[in-house]
């Protein structure tokens, strides 16, 4: 077990080091240069050229990635003199764009793109858990079919158009639910609720849907296999046959899913963010697309990869414990 | 100051972001159908809404965006130098609190008076009043005011101004304060003394002084870049705390003494800006205009799409300031390459260009205007841009197809046109009245960050970019020289002659001009020289633009400040019944 | 990604292919979903005829529809909705509705078919590599897997929608959507080809002295159709809101071309002014999602009747 953690570990660090590479490379290739769009209107040719060496950007391509992956771990030094900029592990850069570090700048919208990510989770997973197994266990019934068509009508929903429909109903028209605007957890948990509930419906309708079809197909299979007929041979009451057994192999492939979902929302759920406002990851990362704000691409790209690859390892791990057929 | 930094900061958070502004008195639409309409918008234009605040309660401002820079050395953005300026901090010289034509007078700020030059207009100095002081109490001194100077020189804090760069003896190749250097044209013989050494004559330089590069920077509290997430105020409000692109609240700076300060009310005991909202929910917010909003002014322009549902209705149109924005918007040709080297190709561009479609696409008639020049109706006599071309609103296809067959061109050709995100709906209303004229246009829209960087790439650039001007105080040099001087261009980072015109009599006559001692002779001139240039069709005029902001029920003291491209003056806003403001 | 061991599915047959149509008989929702892809299909391919029909051009403003003093909002009810304008007219430009939406369907599909089918033959070619050679070739294509897999997919593709400016766009996004998504087929077809490795009839040819292409070609491949078909027509929705999602976001297509994501990009915010506007091409996407989806579920539940679960 130990042995095959540290080399998932290891595989992990191997796996991000490329997309950091990639990432990298394709960036700093870009058409756009961070110096001149720093310099502003009138940059005369010496200052750009100043202001490029300031930000290391007149480095070799090779060497400003080696710069990169060892600033992470030992913290980097820019600039001279009384203005150099001190930048410490884990230190992934300076954003010339919002005058901030990347690292300060994720930690700081980090929890936005969590609370999103967390609570729509929470949400979907308990709407689309609960549908699909109803729908599983009442296979071919009314209620199966209703469950199913209005799963499919969902999933095929547009964010956009549940976002609007939401917004719309709950804001404009009734005054139900302030606009959504960021309030922490720690400072006000009900206005942090009541500000996320409609980012949070609007992602749990389409994930729910998903999720819904999927724990419905994985059920049905699951009380197919032979250990269930078992066990309800033996006589075990009908709802430790399903909670126990059914649902429990039955979860591993949505344990799989939901890893990989949730792994990608924590990193910003760029276009749920932008159409709620909400001041995540996601839209940091947008804004600093449309600036040419380098670092903070390069920033959560890697953040979002690690979150994908760390989901993936902590669900193999789970695997354990959820389905009893897995030994590591 | 260009138009890079105002789409910049536009663009920053929405990419469709369009920019609303413009002349106050734009020629009237000669409308293609129907019976003539005023502009529903421009009945607030030049007045104050809401009458005389009352001091304290919480001014809430909302918006799409974060700041660019509010550190004084890099400051460059219109509506962000208002907000630097009137709020957190001073400068030497600062314009006139007051609507329409008032906004453009200067008045002494930090300086006893607008400065004295001698040595023919090469010196210029400065006495600052008595007992001027910091937020912590300190006093502000001559030498902060030069070490701010210096920092703008320096290649760690990028995107200020660039005036002291372009006027200080010794300017070239310093590199700021960072490095202990200092500049020896910028003297302070005494604490309240700062003399300017330049290299060439500058009648206009109180003009400049406005600018927050003559803002003070005490050098204990200079952080080098991360000074632009808390500058030191010696104006009416310190940043109590700021969260980037979140939330910025601003407290009254108690160090600040009101009776220095003859352009500051400071009414409000808090401001509270509210950043990253979507712009439309920011229109819908101020439409209600219902609890804490009623006190709230809106810092983004107004959607377009949001446009229909404040013009319907009276209560809410007459919460809704559009001040010109003072910049114009042209259709540049590359003058240098075939077929736009021939002034008749140029002229068919002129004439095909349906400025009505482009109106339309930059909001309508209530918060564009069409242009008919090339500089801002606000550098003419009058206020109003002359119509030296006469060509219709909606232009003339025929006439352009003629001009093109006496080119040699009759079949029309293919060409490419540049334009910011956020004009693209303008780009499309370009692509369709060319096409009529049988002049095919690919468009390209380029995100707002590398707009200057790909048009100001001369050789790989398409020929037509869609770009404008505004001026950084009201003098046709500030306009024509930027626009027109073949002088100015680069072959890459090319600013502000986009049409590469190369025109020896019109630099000529620009050097007569800026060598001029009588201003009002000067400004004819400049004038007369628009026309001139226009008829060698190096540009088509399209629109200029305005400012659109709507503030609540609650809010008094507001009016769009001509000289911060129409945002509301920071320096006078306040409430109406500071007790129904939240907290 | 636990694949155990699937069960063997109907082999791509004439038996296949009969049960899709009893399939196709017994589900009323089913037909009316192949009618509405139909359609679709057709507008894609005829858009520049369908689109005529109305008697304006995706790209032609018409000024007189629009009223420029109130922001450009459509003149008349429903967004302008007219004998002129069927659909009515998009605000600002008065460009017709009708023409838009069936010249955007040809592109957002085009871009869905186009990546679709390069993510299956990239995926299949993957899968039956690894899954048949096995050995390095499996232990590599694997680790490719893994890493495209660990890609934040949606934030490279904006980012790298954004980097190259000048390409032709259409291209691009085909290029960019498949790159991200032929892992997932190269599981499933990797999965198929280990269980039918080994298959006495596969092991038969071998020993018959077919080489391996012939085997791949002849017995392999059709085993893999199957599953493949259905995973395939269930990946179609993804792919086209995958397009919707980057045209919303401004990389995508260049203006004034139309597609659905660029359309309803440019709506949203006329929710409520002219709702007529949001919900034309929205509910194009619905539907062709949704009927995509019903007709994926129905051929996986006859050609796979156990798999399309990765």
């Amino acid at each position: 077990m130990i042995l095959y953690l540290g080399r998932r570990l290891l595989g992990v660090a191997g796996v991000l080091l490329a997309i950091a590479a990639v990432t990298f490379t394709i960036f700093y290739v870009l058409p756009s240069d961070p110096a001149a769009a720093a310099c502003g209107k009138a940059c005369s040719d010496e200052r750009l050229e100043a202001i490029r060496a300031h930000m290391g950007l007149d480095a070799p391509l090779w060497r400003q990635f080696t710069d990169f992956v060892t600033g992470i771990f030992t913290g980097r030094t820019t600039g001279t003199g009384q203005y150099a900029l001190r930048c410490d592990f884990p230190c992934l850069g300076y954003s010339y764009e919002n005058s901030e570090g990347v690292w300060d700048l994720l930690v700081d919208r980090l929890p936005v793109s969590a609370s999103l990510a967390v609570g729509a989770a929470v949400l979907w997973l308990a709407l689309g858990l609960t549908a699909g197994v109803t729908a599983a266990l009442r296979k071919d019934t009314l209620t199966d079919r209703a469950l199913m068509v209005g799963a499919v009508a969902a999933a095929s929903l547009p964010v956009y158009f549940t976002s609007v429909l939401l917004i719309y109903g709950f804001i404009r028209l009734t005054g139900l639910l302030p606009y959504p605007s960021y309030v922490p957890f720690t400072s006000d948990p009900a206005s942090w609720a009541a500000n996320l509930l409609l980012p949070w419906l609007a992602l749990a309708v389409l994930y729910a849907a998903m999720y819904a079809r999927q724990s419905r197909g994985s059920m049905i299979e699951s009380m197919a296999e032979p250990y269930i007929r078992t066990a309800r041979a033996k006589g075990l009451p009908r709802r430790t046959v399903v909670v126990k057994h059914g649902l429990r192999a039955g979860m591993t492939p949505i344990l799989t899913v939901f890893g990989m979902d949730l792994g990608g929302l924590l990193a910003g759920a760029v276009i749920t963010e932008s159409l709620f406002g909400l001041p995540g990851v996601g839209r940091l990362f947008y804004g600093a697309l449309t600036t040419g704000d380098q670092p903070v691409i390069l920033g959560v790209t890697l953040l979002a990869a690690t979150f994908i690859v760390v989901a993936n390892l902590a669900v193999d791990l789970l695997y354990a414990v959820v389905d009893p057929r897995v030994r590591y | 100051m260009n138009k890079r930094t105002r789409t910049l900061a536009t663009a920053l958070v929405s990419t469709l972001s369009l920019a609303l502004t413009a002349c106050s008195t734009g020629p009237s639409g000669e409308g293609s159908r129907g019976p003539e309409r005023k502009n529903p918008a421009a009945a607030n234009a030049g007045a104050v809404l809401g009458g005389t605040p009352q001091k304290g309660g919480t001014l809430t401002v909302l918006s799409n965006q974060d700041f660019t820079h509010l550190d004084p050395a890099r400051n460059w953005v219109m509506p962000d130098m208002d907000f630097g300026t009137r709020l957190l901090y001073r400068t030497l010289v600062t314009y006139k609190a007051g609507p329409g034509a008032e906004g453009s007078e200067l008045v002494p700020d930090l300086a006893e008076d607008l400065g004295t030059p001698s040595n023919g207009a090469k010196t210029w100095t400065f006495r600052l009043k008595a007992g001027l002081k910091y937020e912590d109490g300190t006093p502000i001194t001559a030498q902060d005011i030069k070490h701010n100077v210096e920092r703008s020189f320096s290649p760690d804090l990028p995107g200020g101004p660039d005036y002291a760069a372009r006027y200080l003896v010794g300017g070239k190749g310093y590199q700021g304060p960072g490095q202990g250097k200092h500049l020896d044209s910028i003297r302070t013989p005494d604490a309240r003394t700062i003399v300017f050494e330049l290299h060439t004559p500058f009648a206009e330089f109180p003009f400049a002084a406005t600018l927050p590069t003559f803002a003070p920077v005490p050098p204990k509290q200079d952080k080098g870049p991360q000074y632009d997430s808390r500058p030191f105020s010696s104006g009416p409000y310190k940043i109590e705390s700021y969260a980037r692109d979140k939330q910025m609240v601003l407290v009254r700076n108690t160090h600040w003494d009101p009776k220095s300060d003859t352009v500051r009310k400071a009414y409000p005991d808090r401001i509270v800006v509210t950043m990253g909202l979507k712009g439309t929910q920011i229109d819908d917010r101020l439409i209600a205009s219902s609890g804490g909003d009623a006190s709230a002014v809106s810092w983004a322009q107004l959607r377009p799409e949001s446009i229909s549902k404040v013009l319907t209705k009276a209560d809410v149109k007459a919460r809704l300031l559009a001040e010109s924005s003072s910049c114009t918007e042209m259709l540049q040709m590359h003058t240098g390459r075939a077929p736009f080297t021939d002034l008749k190709v140029r002229q068919a561009v002129q004439w095909a260009l349906d400025r009505e479609a482009i109106v339309t696409a930059a909001g309508g008639p209530a918060v564009t205007d069409a242009s008919s020049a090339a500089m801002p109706g606000s550098l003419f006599t009058g206020g109003k841009q002359p119509d030296t071309l006469g060509i219709p609103l909606a232009g003339d296809p025929e006439k352009a197809r003629k001009l093109l067959e006496e080119a040699g061109k009759p079949d029309g050709f293919s060409t490419g046109l540049t334009v910011s995100t956020g004009d693209k709906a303008i780009g499309e209303a370009i692509q369709q009245s060319l096409g009529k004229a049988g002049i095919e246009v690919t468009i390209e829209t380029v995100d707002p960050s590398a707009f200057y960087d790909t048009i100001g790439d001369t050789r790989n650039r398409t020929d037509l970019v869609y770009t404008g001007w505004c001026p950084d105080y009201p003098s046709g040099s500030t306009f024509l020289p930027f626009v027109f001087d073949a002088r100015f261009i680069k072959e890459k980072g090319n600013t502000g002659n986009q049409s590469l015109f190369k025109d020896d009599a019109t630099m000529k006559r620009m050097d007569e001009i800026a060598a001029m001692s009588d201003g009002d002779a000067a400004n004819k001139a400049w004038q007369e020289l628009d026309g001139r240039i226009l008829a060698k069709a190096p540009v088509a005029p399209a629109a200029s633009k305005r400012r659109t902001l709507l503030v609540g029920t609650n809010v008094a003291g507001a009016y769009g400040h001509t000289s911060w491209g129409g945002q509301i003056d920071y320096a006078t806003v306040g409430l109406k019944d500071p007790s129904k403001s939240a907290n | 990604m636990t694949t155990t061991t699937t069960p063997p599915p109907v082999h791509g047959g004439d038996g296949a292919w009969r049960a899709v149509r009893a399939e196709l008989r017994r589900r009323t929702s089913l037909k009316v979903s192949l009618a509405v892809v139909v359609l679709f299909a057709l507008m894609t391919v005829a858009a520049p005829l369908i689109g005529a029909l109305g008697g304006w051009g995706p790209e032609e403003f018409d000024k007189s529809a629009v009223d420029p003093y109130l922001g450009g909002l459509p003149i008349g009810p429903l967004g302008g909705v007219s004998a002129e304008h069927w659909l009515g007219v998009e605000p600002i430009t008065g460009r017709d509705l009708f023409a838009r939406v069936v010249h955007g369907a040809q592109v957002s599909l085009l871009i869905a078919f186009a990546a679709t089918a390069i993510v299956v033959v990239a995926g299949v070619a993957a899968g039956i590599a690894a899954g048949y050679f096995g050995g390095r070739a499996d232990a590599v294509l694997s680790r490719l897997m893994d890493l495209t897999m660990s890609f934040p997919s949606l934030i490279f593709m904006i980012a790298m929608m954004s980097v190259a400016r000048d390409a032709n766009r259409t291209l691009l996004m085909i290029l960019v959507i498949g790159l991200f998504g032929w892992p997932g087929v190269a599981r499933v077809v990797r999965g198929q080809t280990l269980s039918l490795k080994h298959r006495e009839y596969v092991d038969a040819a071998r020993v018959g002295g077919s080489g391996p292409w012939r085997i791949l070609a002849r017995d392999v491949l059709p085993g893999v159709a199957g599953p493949v078909i259905a995973y395939t027509t269930l990946m179609v929705p993804g792919m086209i809101a995958t397009e919707a999602a980057l045209s919303y976001l401004g990389v995508g297509v260049r203006p004034p071309t139309p597609s659905w994501g660029q359309m309803i990009a440019e709506s949203v915010a006329y929710y409520d002014t002219d709702p007529m506007y949001f919900l034309v091409p929205s509910l194009c996407l619905f539907l062709t999602v949704l009927a995509f989806t019903l007709i994926g579920d129905a051929l996986r539940d006859v050609l796979d009747p156990r798999g399309g679960r990765t």
